[in-house]
């Protein structure tokens, strides 16, 4: 493998570009990370304690945000009173689902799609793509109409459906990248040696693991975080994390702690799902791009 | 073990013809090498016999068995690809493996054939390895392994050795041989290099431009070739061509070209007598067929320029001028002189080939 050194000088200039850059990360890091400190820390103090913030300007006194005695009421409080407990499922259900239905139908679509050739393939591939060019909002009416008269508002298949027109286009266009990679002669290889044309799809599929790992965590992530579908179609019967959290700030009284608590459990899967597949993550993204 | 015809079979892509009229018997056991250079349908022919593309019109049997329609798996067939088509996320072991799997076969079947396979190629100590962890040439011999674990009806060959340096290749030619003699199994084998046709097979079929050239023992290729491009594409160095005219003379039909002529036997003179040719007409001569000696008093009949010396080690390759053309002569290495020294040549008329300038059909 050719030498991957990239070289660097020594130069006034460079110098004061390093010093700057560093600038920049801490600043980065405590835009990025503060956030989520004070999210977490606030959700184990109570409300009073939530608001002692030091004077601005004043850093001595920035002991006093950590000044408190931890609690842990509010979790309590949202998995007995606020039944976050069948919100945290209904967000699961949702958003695993979708994507176990995109992954299977997509990579069946993709491995098609980068196999076969056929008049019209480009057109199609643009009209797949070309569904996720409308933004959201757009097409909510619509979808509202039909999917209440399917009697699928507020209804955990429903949202599956959802996410799955959303899902489904990104999958086999990011899938099929990677069924282009993989040489057609393995499943030749594979027929001569006594399979099935389905027994050889199934065989290669380790081949595109990384893709699809990839591709779980981003289907996913798009129904953990949405917020619209599931207000408007799953309002009701399947109500997720963020709806339930965004119903937290009532007009009379906003609960900061239950809904900081909140912003705890609605993360922490997501993070613990992306230290999961990190690896498979980088792999993935990239691989489809570069041919070996 | 089975017999392949291949009846009148024809290969389309589109509207471009791949494969024109091919009609070819293999017999049982043989090995049939198709020879030809890239885009001439030797590899459509080998894909229509594995099942990995449809005949456009025409028939293939195994046995008296028509496998028009019948899936690879279903045509008991062993192929090894140009790529060898390894399975990138399995073992040397599970690669070699899986057709038996897929077959069914006992555990302890499938680990006796594996490592017997195994032995056979010498890559027993790699049966624990990744494809990315292997050599070009443990690559191919475990798609060799992959083929030769079962016992298929044909085995077929898509330029298995192609990607290989040139040390190995020699001696994977005669491994090869050695194991298709060993398994006794007919064996369909593609190729480009005329070196592997000529050595390792029983018959070889040249094909060019979607057509059967010549079909034959690596002799008869070698030594009656039917046209020009079959005697320009099998031989190392290539056969010289020069544009000649024949002249009846006191002494017999004659060669004339503008730097030599040479008087035809009786028995050449009457195979073109009989055959229509006319005045203008293309010989060939293989380089080995051409005697040279350094000089301009030589007792050899023909005079010449020397326009480069290649030497190889224990011969040498001279390209020589006569008379505006230029000829390849193969001799022992010797000294030579060098560009633009006179020598002189002699030719072996008895090898002498004759071509139609039009056609490139062989008269002889």
């Amino acid at each position: 493998m050719a030498s991957r050194e990239i070289v660097r000088y020594r130069s006034p200039l460079r110098s004061v570009l390093q010093g700057l850059s560093i600038l920049f990360l801490i600043f980065f890091f405590v835009w990025t990370v503060l956030p989520l400190f004070i999210m977490v820390v606030s959700s184990f103090k109570d409300l009073l304690d939530a608001f002692q913030l030091p004077e601005p300007g004043d850093w001595g006194d920035l002991g006093v945000m950590f000044d408190f005695k931890p609690t842990g009421t509010h979790y309590v409080e949202l998995f007995t009173e606020k039944h976050f407990g069948t919100y945290l499922r209904n967000s699961l259900i949702a958003s695993l689902g979708s994507a176990a239905v995109s992954v299977s139908l997509g990579s069946m679509a993709a491995y098609a799609l980068s196999r076969a050739e056929f008049r019209g393939k480009r057109d199609l591939l643009f009209w797949i793509i070309s569904t996720r060019m409308a933004p959201v909002v757009a097409v909510m009416v619509p979808l509202y109409v039909i999917f209440r008269s399917s009697g699928l508002v507020g209804t955990l298949p429903g949202l599956i459906l959802a996410y799955t027109t959303f899902n489904l286009p990104f999958a086999i266009w990011i899938l099929k990248g990677f069924f282009d990679n993989v040489p057609y002669a393995i499943e030749e290889a594979a027929q001569c040696d006594g399979c099935t044309r389905w027994q050889a799809f199934r065989l290669i599929i380790p081949l595109v693991a990384p893709g699809l790992g990839a591709f779980i965590v981003l289907c996913v992530l798009f129904g953990w975080n949405d917020f619209l579908f599931a207000t408007i179609i799953g309002s009701g019967g399947a109500k997720t994390l963020p709806v339930a959290t965004a119903e937290l700030v009532q007009p009379v009284k906003i609960q900061w702690g239950m809904i900081m608590a909140a912003g705890v459990v609605t993360t922490v899967p997501m993070m613990f799902l992306g230290l999961l597949i990190r690896r498979y993550l980088v792999a993935g993204l990239t691989m489809g791009a570069v041919r070996e | 073990m089975a017999t392949v015809t291949i009846s009148d079979v024809w290969k389309y892509y589109g509207k471009t013809m791949a494969v024109k009229e091919l009609n070819l018997e293999i017999q049982n056991n043989e090995f049939m090498c198709i020879l030809g250079p890239s885009g001439c349908g030797k590899s459509s022919t080998l894909r229509m016999l594995a099942g990995l593309e449809f005949i456009s019109s025409g028939d293939i049997y195994f046995d008296d068995v028509r496998v028009n329609d019948l899936p690879p798996r279903d045509r008991d067939i062993a192929m090894v690809f140009e790529n060898y088509a390894l399975y990138p996320h399995k073992t040397v072991y599970e690669n070699m493996a899986n057709p038996l799997k897929l077959r069914r076969t006992p555990k302890d079947e499938i680990e006796r054939r594996v490592r017997r396979a195994a032995e056979i190629l010498e890559i027993d100590p790699l049966l624990g390895r990744k494809p990315v962890e292997l050599s070009g040439g443990q690559k191919q011999r475990t798609a060799i392994g992959r083929a030769i674990v079962r016992e298929p009806k044909v085995f077929l060959f898509d330029e298995p050795i192609a990607h290989l340096d040139a040390k190995l290749r020699s001696h994977m030619r005669g491994e090869l041989k050695h194991l298709q003699r060993d398994l006794e199994t007919t064996t369909v084998y593609v190729t480009h290099d005329q070196l592997e046709g000529m050595s390792m097979a029983d018959r070889i079929a040249v094909m060019h431009e979607g057509v059967l050239q010549q079909l034959g023992t690596p002799e008869e290729i070698y030594n009656r070739p039917s046209n020009e491009f079959v005697a320009g594409f099998v031989g190392e160095p290539p056969m010289n061509f020069l544009d000649c005219t024949l002249e009846q003379t006191n002494v017999g039909l004659t060669v004339v070209h503008a730097g030599f002529r040479l008087s035809l036997s009786e028995e050449q003179a009457s195979l073109l007598s009989g055959s229509g040719a006319e005045a203008n007409m293309r010989i060939g001569i293989r380089p080995d067929n051409l005697a040279i000696e350094p000089g301009a008093d030589g007792t050899l009949d023909v005079p010449g320029e020397i326009f480069v010396t290649e030497p190889l080690g224990g011969d040498m390759i001279v390209e020589v001028t006569i008379g505006g053309d230029r000829v390849m002569v193969k001799t022992k290495i010797g000294p030579m002189g060098g560009p633009g020294d006179p020598c002189r040549i002699g030719f072996d008329v008895d090898k002498l080939h004759v071509f139609d300038i039009n056609t490139g059909v062989a008269y002889f």
